[in-house]
């Protein structure tokens, strides 16, 4: 299988990293060849139809942080759609950063390999949370695949698991913590008893809150993917203005503290169902599913014959997420077979 | 005819005493007493399973006594009859006159608020943890209703999941 990846950051890097690190595995178990056969950055591109080296793409990027240095195939005239018309590739994985205002570029890259009849694999949450409707039906009307278990949870599984493990049941609502980073701040500020402010700035330096952490905070992230799971899951038809959000950024320790004494903690919790599309702080049970920690993603899909089941992840990082992209890359070749 | 009462009592020696000495005065028979020492709460509360035995009427005066004397009646032959929800507010919770919050959520049928703590904060405003009594099946009404409030005072509500 012929890869074409857009967007080389941190998840970018993580699927070539696992390409390298898997590709004979793939191989042996599943008899799918994976190639990356062309990589656009803001830079540039590098191409080549043998295969690019994982290890030499990797090295490029981290020591000049511009692909277009890559040796003979490095290219700066090249970047983001244009590359699609400049490789010939079977699956594009799409990994630039989400875009809440407009879904672009992800969407216009999207679509585009749509036209050309390519499947698609992303981690991307702004085309979904805006266009979900639109995108899948254009995938389906030029009959390729389109793939997104990375968008949520990172390598927490959920879609394909509701799809694929649970297809007796009907879910009935999701309730779940979709967002690490905002559960790393709570976590830390329930165990130290520090403040909101405080304990962002630890989380910057730690590199779990980004420089600018107000989609994550304000809680528009976990909103993207309550939109992908309300649509993929539950079929609710939605886009990401149907969301109730309130962030953690009001969220006092003092709060925290009077939970705790209860035996509560607070958690960024979303709640999907037909009545309810909403992400807000809520008071958990200590003891219960949503007593999570860290960085890590849950969600309690309720079903109708199977009863409550909980999927615990982690929801971030770039090899977790990365591991996501490469499963459904997987799946799509899977899928063509049978 | 036999009832089954789950009581929350505190435990604290003769606290079981006190609430089973008036049920003898209204003609009713204590059949048995299970007491989960192993289920205490996080306020130091267990449930205490009754099971009394004796004639409609006086088993509705036992039940209405029980209530007078304020003890909570989790459940009535085994349907849920109280419920505890729990509510933080953040904001100017003091001055926007918690009192008044406190009335208008006490005003609700069946619904009582059965502690109430504030903490203060060091960059102003506050926080306040509510504990609420209400009788089952009122939880959405009592959450509308606090909701209602939280929107009209500016404050952020954080409620159960």
């Amino acid at each position: 299988m012929r890869i074409c990846l857009i967007g080389f950051g941190a998840v970018g890097q993580g699927v070539v990293k696992i390409i390298s690190l898997k590709k004979k595995h793939v191989k042996n178990k599943f008899n799918i060849e994976l190639k990356v056969v062309g990589v656009s950055d803001s830079s540039g591109s590098a191409i080549n139809q043998e295969g690019l080296d994982e290890e030499l793409l990797l090295d490029i990027k981290s020591k000049t942080n511009k692909i277009y240095n890559y040796p003979k195939y490095g290219d700066n005239s090249l970047q983001g759609i244009e590359l699609l018309d400049n490789v010939d590739y079977d699956c594009l994985v799409e990994a630039t950063p989400t875009n809440i205002s407009t879904g672009e570029p992800a969407k216009s890259l999207t679509l585009k390999a749509f036209n050309d009849k390519k499947d698609v694999v992303t981690s991307n949450k702004g085309h979904l949370a805006l266009f979900f409707n639109e995108m899948i039906s254009k995938a389906k009307e030029n009959n390729v695949e389109f793939k997104f278990e990375a968008s949520v949870g990172g390598a927490m599984p959920i879609i394909n698991f509701s799809k694929k493990t649970l297809p007796s049941s009907e879910i009935e609502s999701i309730i779940g913590i979709l967002n690490g980073t905002t559960n790393f701040i709570l976590s830390r500020m329930t165990s130290e008893g520090s403040s909101y402010k405080d304990t962002l700035e630890e989380s910057k330096v730690l590199g779990i809150a980004e420089t600018d952490p107000s989609q994550d905070v304000e809680g528009i992230d976990a909103a993207c993917k309550t939109v992908i799971l309300a649509n993929s899951v539950l079929g609710i038809d939605c886009v990401y203005d149907d969301i109730e959000i309130e962030g953690i950024t009001n969220i006092t320790s003092q709060a925290i503290e009077l939970a705790k004494k209860e035996g509560y903690f607070i958690k960024l919790i979303a709640e999907i169902s037909k009545d309810k599309l909403k992400v807000a702080p809520r008071l958990v049970k200590k003891n219960s599913p949503y007593a999570i920690e860290g960085t890590l993603n849950m969600a309690t899909l309720k079903t109708d014959l199977a009863g409550d089941v909980t999927v615990v992840g982690k929801g971030a990082g770039s090899i977790e997420t990365a591991s996501a992209i490469l499963t459904d890359i997987i799946n799509i070749k899977k899928t063509i077979r049978e | 005819m036999r009832v089954d009462l789950i009581l929350e009592l505190l435990d604290i020696p003769g606290q079981l005493v006190n609430v089973l000495s008036p049920i003898s005065g209204f003609g009713a028979n204590l059949v048995t007493v299970i007491h989960r020492r192993d289920d205490k709460n996080d306020d130091g509360m267990i449930p205490v399973k009754i099971t009394l035995e004796g004639e409609q009427k006086n088993l509705i005066q036992c039940i209405d006594k029980l209530k007078e004397m304020e003890i909570t009646i989790l459940e009535i032959n085994g349907v849920v009859s109280k419920e505890k929800l729990r509510t933080i507010l953040i904001g100017h919770v003091i001055d926007t006159d918690i009192r008044n919050t406190a009335d208008r959520i006490n005003k609700l049928k069946g619904t009582y608020i059965v502690n109430l703590e504030i903490k203060l904060s060091d960059e102003g405003g506050s926080s306040a943890m509510l504990v609420i009594e209400s009788d089952f099946g009122m939880k959405d009404i009592v959450f509308k209703k606090i909701r209602e409030i939280a929107n009209e005072k500016s404050l952020l509500i954080i409620n159960e999941v």
